[in-house]
C-alpha cells in the first residue's frame, strides 16, 4: 500500500494506523461483539431490557426537543390533577411533572453511566490485583471490601457525600457513588482471576519470561472482560438506585433535576395526603422500569457470558 | 490444631481486623465531616467559659480546656469505646447515646425481624417452585415480578403502599394517614410491652412497614434460591437420580436442597446489610422511630456521637451476621474443602 507523500500523514499511519494484525484482532473483536449484541437481543430478557432502555435513552437524548418547558417558573397553577393538557400534573411550583419526569430521566442516566464506568474501573482494578498477586495485597484489598461491605450503605454514602462537599453537586454525588460500589465487581473478578491465572496458556506465558503485568495485560484481562462487563451493567442500576435514595432523601443540590429530586418534592409537598398519585408513581414507576432494563440486560450478558451458565 | 479449627481462627481474625476498620474508618470519616466547634465559634458574643466548657462536654478538648488533635481525639474515642462509654448525643439535648439508640434499636429489630422471617419463607417456597417449574410460566411470571420488585427503590415501594393503603379515593382505606406512621398510636403516651392494647397498637403499625421492605428483599431471595437450585439440578447426580426413577419430590428432598440450600445462608447474610439499607428508607417514609429514622436525623442535625454509633453498629452487625453464616455453611455444606 501506497503512503501519501505528506510526512505528516504518513507519520500518523505508522503510529496510529491499522496494521493487518490489528485489522484481524478488530475484526474478531467485532465479530465477537456482534454474536453477543445478537444473542442478548433474541435472548428473552435481554431483549425486553434492551427495548426499555432504549426507550429511556432515546427520551433523555431528544428532550431539549421536545416542546416540554421544565425549568423553575410558575408557568401552570399549582397542584393540578392530571389532565389532557397536564398528563401527570403540575407540581408546587406550577412546573409541569410530564416535562420534569422526561428531564429528570437525563441526571438518573448520566449519573448511573459515569458512576458506573468508576465502580467498573475501581473494581477491575482491586479485583486483578487481589487475585493475581495473592499474598499482603490480596489480604488488605479483601479487608477493605469487606469494610466496606459492612458498613451500612446509605449512612457511608450520605456521611461520604457529606464530606466531598456540603452542598452535593451532580459531579460529587457521582463520584461518591462510583467510590463505594465497585465491591460487587471486584469481588466477581478476582474469583474469576483465581480460576484464569490456572489456565495452561498463562503458565505457558510466564515460562516464557513474561512479566507479571503483561500477564494480566494480555492474558488474564480479556478473559475477564466480559464479566466486568455485564457487572457494570448491573452496577448502573445500583447507581441510579443510590442517587434516587439520595435524592429522596433530600440530599441533593437545590436545582437539580433527577426523578429522585422529583419524589422528594413529591413527599416534602404531602402529595400523599392530598392524593396527587401521578406525582408519586409516575417518576417512581421510570425510575423503577430504568432499573428493570439494565437488571435484564445484566442478567442476559451474565447468562451469554458467563460459561458455566451457558452450558445449562 | 485441625483444619477446620484453623479456618474457623482465620475467619476470627478477619472478622476482629474488619470490626477494628469499620470503628477506625468511621472514626475519620464522621471528624472529616467538620468540626462542630467552628458553629459555636461563629458566634461572635459567646463567653471563652461558655465555649471551652462546651468544648470539653463534646470531648473536643481535654481537661484542661487546650483543643485535642485528631490523634488525640482518637484514642480518647477508642478508650471510650472500647469502656462502653458512647457519649452523649448533641441533638437529644445531652442524653447518653446509648438510651437514643436502644428504644430505636427495638423497634428496627421488630421490624426487621417480622420481614425477614417473612422474606425467607416466601422467597425460599417461590425460588424452589420456580426452579421445579423452569421455563414454565409460573416461573416466568415470578422471576419477571422478582426482577421487578428487586430493583425497586424502598423508599417509592413504601410511598406507593401509604398511598394504596391509606387514601379513601384508591379503594383501600385500612389505614388512615396517620396511623400509618409511627410505631404506635398518637394517644399512647408512655408504650409498655405488657399492655394487651399497646401490643396490639404496635402490631398494627406494624403491618404496612413490614410487608413493605420484605416485599423489597423477597425478589432476592427467591431469584438466587431459583438459581442455585437449577444449578444443583442440572448436576449429573441429580440426572442420575432421575434416571433411576426416583420420584421428583424425593429427588428435591434428598439431593437438590442439600445441595442448593448453603449458598442462601451466605446470600441472606450478606443481604444483612442490604435490609437495613432498605430499613432505613422504610423507616424515614413511615416516621417509624428505629434505628434508621434516628440515623437520618442524626445526620441532618450533625449529631455525631450518635451517627458513630449506628454506623458502628450496623457494621458490627453485619459482621458477625456474616461470620455466623461462615460456622453455619462449615457445618451443613458438605462440599465446604478446608483450603
Amino acid at each position: 500500500m501506497a503512503y501519501p507523500s505528506s510526512s505528516v500523514v504518513y507519520w500518523f499511519r505508522r503510529r496510529f494506523g491499522i496494521s493487518e494484525v490489528r485489522r484481524e484482532k478488530l475484526v474478531l473483536t467485532m465479530t465477537r461483539f456482534r454474536e453477543i449484541s445478537s444473542a442478548v437481543v433474541h435472548h428473552r430478557m435481554g431483549g425486553i431490557g434492551v427495548a426499555i432502555l432504549a426507550f429511556f435513552v432515546t427520551m433523555a437524548l431528544v428532550a431539549p426537543l421536545l416542546p416540554l418547558p421544565y425549568w423553575d417558573a410558575s408557568l401552570f397553577p399549582s397542584f393540578q390533577d392530571p389532565s389532557w393538557a397536564h398528563p401527570f400534573g403540575t407540581d408546587q411550583n406550577g412546573r409541569d411533572i410530564l416535562a420534569r419526569v422526561v428531564w429528570g430521566s437525563r441526571v438518573s442516566l448520566l449519573v448511573g453511566f459515569l458512576a458506573s464506568v468508576i465502580a467498573g474501573v475501581l473494581g477491575t482494578l482491586v479485583g486483578l490485583v487481589a487475585g493475581f498477586w495473592t499474598g499482603w495485597r490480596d489480604e488488605v484489598l479483601m479487608r477493605i471490601n469487606d469494610i466496606l461491605l459492612s458498613l451500612p450503605w446509605l449512612a457511608l454514602l450520605i456521611v461520604l457525600a457529606q464530606i466531598l462537599g456540603g452542598q452535593l453537586s451532580l459531579s460529587v454525588i457521582i463520584l461518591t457513588i462510583g467510590l463505594t460500589s465497585w465491591n460487587f465487581t471486584a469481588r466477581v473478578v478476582r474469583a474469576q482471576v483465581l480460576s484464569v491465572k490456572e489456565r495452561v496458556f498463562v503458565e505457558r506465558a510466564r515460562a516464557s519470561g513474561a512479566s507479571g503485568i503483561t500477564i494480566l495485560r494480555k492474558h488474564i484481562f480479556p478473559n475477564v472482560f466480559p464479566l466486568v462487563f455485564a457487572n457494570t451493567i448491573l452496577t448502573v442500576a445500583v447507581a441510579i438506585l443510590s442517587e434516587s435514595t439520595l435524592a429522596f432523601l433530600g440530599k441533593v443540590q437545590v436545582g437539580t433535576l433527577s426523578w429522585g429530586v422529583i419524589l422528594h418534592e413529591a413527599e416534602a409537598s404531602s402529595a400523599i395526603i392530598n392524593g396527587h398519585w401521578a406525582w408519586i408513581v409516575m417518576p417512581g414507576l421510570s425510575l423503577v422500569t430504568v432499573i428493570l432494563g439494565f437488571s435484564l440486560l445484566g442478567y442476559a450478558l451474565d447468562e451469554i457470558l458467563n460459561p458455566k451458565l451457558r452450558e445449562r | 490444631m485441625s483444619a477446620i479449627q484453623r479456618v474457623i481462627l482465620r475467619r476470627l481474625r478477619n472478622a476482629v481486623i474488619t470490626i477494628f476498620g469499620i470503628i477506625t474508618l468511621n472514626f475519620f470519616l464522621i471528624n472529616v465531616m467538620g468540626n462542630p466547634l467552628d458553629l459555636i465559634n461563629r458566634a461572635p458574643n459567646i463567653s471563652p467559659t461558655i465555649r471551652t466548657d462546651t468544648c470539653i462536654r463534646l470531648g473536643l478538648c481535654g481537661p484542661d480546656g487546650q483543643q485535642l488533635d485528631l490523634s488525640q481525639r482518637f484514642i480518647s474515642y477508642l478508650k471510650d469505646f472500647f469502656t462502653g462509654n458512647m457519649g452523649t448525643s448533641f441533638y437529644w439535648k445531652g442524653t447518653p447515646v446509648i438510651d437514643v439508640i436502644l428504644p430505636a434499636l427495638g423497634w428496627t429489630l421488630l421490624l426487621i425481624g417480622t420481614s425477614t422471617v417473612i422474606t425467607i419463607l416466601i422467597g425460599m417456597v417461590v425460588g424452589a417452585l420456580s426452579a421445579q417449574m423452569r421455563g414454565r410460566p409460573f416461573d416466568i411470571a415470578a422471576t419477571g415480578l422478582g426482577l421487578f420488585f428487586y430493583g425497586m427503590p424502598f423508599f417509592w415501594l413504601a410511598l406507593i403502599m401509604q398511598l394504596s393503603f391509606t387514601r379513601p379515593q384508591f379503594g383501600l382505606n385500612w389505614w388512615p394517614v396517620f396511623p400509618s406512621s409511627q410505631e404506635y398510636d398518637f394517644s399512647i403516651a408512655v408504650f409498655s410491652w405488657t399492655k394487651v392494647s399497646n401490643l396490639l397498637s404496635a402490631l398494627y403499625h406494624l403491618i404496612l412497614p413490614a410487608t413493605t421492605l420484605a416485599l423489597g428483599t423477597v425478589a432476592g431471595v427467591a431469584l438466587v434460591m431459583r438459581n442455585s437450585l437449577i444449578d444443583v439440578m442440572t448436576e449429573d447426580y441429580v440426572v442420575t437420580a432421575r434416571a433411576k426413577g426416583l420420584p421428583s419430590r424425593l429427588i428435591l428432598r434428598r439431593h437438590v436442597l442439600p445441595n442448593g440450600l448453603p449458598p442462601m445462608v451466605t446470600l441472606i447474610a450478606l443481604d444483612m446489610a442490604f435490609i437495613f439499607g432498605g430499613a432505613y428508607q422504610v423507616e424515614y417514609v413511615f416516621s417509624y422511630r428505629g434505628i434508621g429514622w434516628v440515623t437520618i436525623t442524626a445526620i441532618n442535625a450533625f449529631d455525631f456521637p450518635v451517627l458513630q454509633f449506628v454506623v458502628v453498629l450496623g457494621g458490627i452487625a453485619v459482621v458477625i451476621a456474616n461470620f455466623v453464616a461462615d460456622l453455619i455453611l462449615l457445618k451443613i455444606d458438605p462440599r465446604i474443602k478446608v483450603a
